[in-house]
C-alpha cells in the first residue's frame, strides 16, 4: 500500500434495516496518521460504519476500502486494531489469560506474545493487575485493558467506538493522553464520541453526522470558527440583540454571540448590576464544538 | 513489529478451540466429574439394579446392553449443553463471538473451531465412560477403541442441531422447549434403555430417523466386538442427517451476528 492511498476510503455507504435506514450515504477519507472523529447523537449512525470497517456488519450499498481491502471480502483484520463500544472482555477468564488468547488469534508466535503483553501492560500501567479476573476490575481498568488488547497486533488502523463514554474524568485523561502518544507513533485513529470535548482534543479531522447523514466535515477548531463569533455569553436574561451582538434562545437560556469580548462582559456585569435572580451560572466563553454539534443537530434551539 | 499477515486458516479455527479449552480447563474438576459420575450412576441404579430383574435384550445381558447406551448419550449432553446454553450466552451475554470477529477470525473459523470444541468434549466424555465400562467388565476391547471417534462424530451431530435451534433462539428459556421435547424423548426412546423392537411400528420408523439411534447401534457393535459392514449406513446417516441443519445453522448465526446485528 502506498503512503499517498488513504487508509479508509469509503463511498457513499448504506445500511437498511426492516424499519430504519441506520447510514443513509456516508463518504469520507481517512488519511494515514490521522485521528478522525465520527461525531453524532445516540442512533447516528456512528457505530453502524465503525462495524462495516471490519465487517462485523454487511453494509447494503456502498463501496468501502480500510486499508486497501474490501472488509467484506478480504481478511485484512489482521491488520486493524478494535475497541468495540462494550467491554467484551473474555469473563471466564484472567486478565492475563485474556490478552494471550487473544494474541493466539492473531496468529503471534508465541516467543513475543509474553514482551508484547508487557510492554502494553506497562504502556498503560496495569502491570499490577496481571492476575485479577475480569470482575474485579473497574470500569476505567477494564476500558484500558479493551485498549490494550487492540493494540497487541501492532495495529496500523485502530478504531475506537466510544472508548471513554461512562468513564470519570481522571480516567479519560489517561486514555487521552495514551491515544495522542499512539498517534505520536503513527498509527491511524478513528474514533466514534458524542463527547465533543473529547473530540475537539484528539481529533485532526472530524465529522459530524445525525440520523445516519453527514452534517459536516472538517477541522474542529475551523468548524467553529466557520459558524459563530470568538465569544459567546450564556445567561438567562434577555437583552436586545444588535449589530455587534447576534442573539439565540434555547428556551431556557439566551446565547450572546460577538467577536467582541468586551461588548459581552458589559452586558455580564449588567445583569450582576440588575435584580434579576439568575438561576443558573452566566458564563462568558469561546464557543465549542458542542455549540456546533447542538446547532447542528437542531435538537436545541428553537 | 507488526503481523505481516494472518494465521493460517486451521491455525484460525485452532485458536478458537483453545479459547473454549482454555476456559474449560479453568474449572476442570465440576466440569470433567459429570462424565465419570453420571454413567456409574445409571450403571448402578439401572443397569445392575433394575438390570437384575430383566431377561436378557438383543442376547445380551442387560446391562452390558445398556452400557453402549450410556456412551452415545454422554456425548449428546455434552454437545448439547455446549451449543445452545453454552452459545447462547457466548452469543447474547458474554459476547465472545463479536470479540472473536474483531480479530482475524471469520464466521466460518468461529462456527467450525466451535463444533470442533463439541467434537473434543465428545471424543474426551466416550473415553471417560469407557474408562468406567472397563473397570466393570462391560466393554471388549479392541473395537471398543474406536468408540471415542464415535463419541466426537455424535458430539458434532449434536452440536451441529444444538447450534441451528440457537440460531432461531431467541430467547434463552426457548432451550427448555428442545430439552423437553426432543433430547429427552430421544434419551429414552433411540434403543439405549431397551431395543427398539419392543416400540410400536411407527415410532420405530420414527426412531430410526433420529440420529442418536445409529449412534447408539454403532456403539453397541464396538463395545461387544462385533463389526458389520452394515455400520457404515448408520455412519453416513448420522452425516447426511446433519449437513442441512449445518448449512441452516451457519446462515442463521452468521446473519445473526453480521447480517441484522444493530
Amino acid at each position: 500500500m502506498l503512503e499517498s492511498q488513504p487508509v479508509i476510503v469509503a463511498k457513499n455507504l448504506r445500511k437498511r434495516y426492516q424499519h430504519i435506514i441506520a447510514v443513509d450515504g456516508v463518504s469520507f477519507d481517512v488519511h494515514a496518521g490521522e485521528f478522525f472523529g465520527l461525531l453524532g447523537p445516540n442512533g447516528a449512525g456512528k457505530t453502524t460504519i465503525m462495524k462495516m470497517l471490519y465487517h462485523f456488519c454487511k453494509r447494503s450499498e456502498g463501496e468501502l476500502k480500510v486499508l486497501g481491502f474490501d472488509p467484506e471480502k478480504d481478511i485484512s483484520k489482521y491488520q486493524l486494531g478494535i475497541v468495540p463500544q462494550e467491554n467484551n472482555l473474555d469473563p471466564e477468564l484472567s486478565l492475563w489469560e485474556n490478552l494471550y488468547v487473544y494474541c493466539n488469534y492473531y496468529g503471534m508466535d508465541p516467543k513475543i506474545r509474553f514482551d508484547r503483553i508487557e510492554t502494553l501492560l506497562d504502556f498503560f500501567n496495569l502491570g499490577n493487575y496481571k492476575h485479577r479476573n475480569i470482575r474485579e476490575l473497574s470500569g476505567g481498568i477494564k476500558r484500558q485493558l479493551v485498549i490494550v488488547r487492540s493494540l497487541l497486533n501492532n495495529p496500523k488502523l485502530l478504531l475506537l467506538d466510544e472508548p471513554t463514554t461512562g468513564l470519570d474524568p481522571a480516567a479519560r485523561h489517561l486514555i487521552w493522553n495514551k491515544l495522542r502518544e499512539l498517534k505520536k507513533s503513527g498509527i491511524t485513529l478513528l474514533l466514534t464520541t458524542h463527547y465533543m470535548e473529547e473530540a475537539a482534543h484528539l481529533c485532526d479531522r472530524l465529522l459530524i453526522m445525525d440520523t445516519g447523514r453527514i452534517l459536516i466535515e472538517g477541522k474542529p477548531r475551523e468548524l467553529v470558527n466557520e459558524h459563530f463569533e470568538k465569544f459567546v455569553l450564556e445567561i438567562e436574561q434577555d437583552f436586545p440583540a444588535s449589530v455587534e451582538i447576534r442573539k439565540e434562545n434555547d428556551g431556557s437560556h439566551f446565547f450572546y454571540y460577538s467577536n467582541n469580548e468586551f461588548i459581552l462582559r458589559s452586558l455580564l456585569e449588567k445583569s450582576a448590576n440588575t435584580n434579576y435572580k439568575a438561576t443558573g451560572a452566566s458564563i462568558l466563553r469561546q464557543p465549542t464544538l458542542e455549540d456546533l454539534f447542538l446547532k447542528l443537530t437542531g435538537k436545541n434551539f428553537s | 513489529m507488526s503481523e505481516n499477515f494472518p494465521p493460517y486458516f486451521l491455525k484460525r479455527v485452532f485458536a478458537v478451540w483453545y479459547r473454549h479449552q482454555k476456559c474449560y480447563c479453568k474449572d476442570l474438576i465440576p466440569n470433567a466429574l459429570p462424565p465419570f459420575l453420571e454413567p456409574l450412576l445409571y450403571l448402578l441404579a439401572i443397569g445392575y439394579g433394575v438390570g437384575q430383574y430383566l431377561p436378557d435384550m438383543e442376547g445380551l445381558r442387560y446391562v452390558v446392553f445398556l452400557a453402549p447406551g450410556m456412551m452415545a448419550t454422554s456425548s449428546v449432553y455434552s454437545a448439547t449443553l455446549e451449543t445452545t446454553y453454552g452459545t447462547f450466552i457466548r452469543l447474547e451475554y458474554q459476547k465472545v463471538y463479536a470479540n472473536l470477529l474483531a480479530t482475524p477470525i471469520t464466521f466460518k473459523e468461529l462456527y467450525l473451531g466451535e463444533l470442533l470444541w463439541c467434537g473434543t468434549k465428545g471424543f474426551l466424555f466416550s473415553i471417560a465412560v469407557l474408562l468406567v465400562l472397563t473397570g466393570f467388565g462391560l466393554v471388549t476391547y479392541p473395537l471398543a477403541l474406536l468408540t471415542p471417534i464415535v463419541g466426537f462424530l455424535n458430539a458434532c451431530v449434536f452440536g451441529i442441531l444444538g447450534m441451528f435451534v440457537t440460531s432461531i433462539v431467541y430467547n434463552i428459556n426457548n432451550f427448555n422447549l428442545y430439552f423437553s421435547g426432543f433430547i429427552t424423548p430421544i434419551f429414552f426412546f433411540s434403543g439405549t434403555f431397551f431395543p427398539l423392537i419392543q416400540l410400536p411400528e411407527v415410532l420405530q420408523k420414527v426412531a430410526l430417523m433420529i440420529p442418536l439411534t445409529h449412534t447408539v447401534i454403532l456403539m453397541r457393535a464396538l463395545t461387544t466386538n462385533h463389526f458389520s459392514p452394515n455400520l457404515w449406513i448408520h455412519l453416513l446417516w448420522l452425516v447426511g442427517l446433519s449437513l442441512p441443519f449445518a448449512f441452516l445453522g451457519y446462515r442463521n448465526l452468521k446473519n445473526r451476528l453480521i447480517g441484522h446485528s444493530l
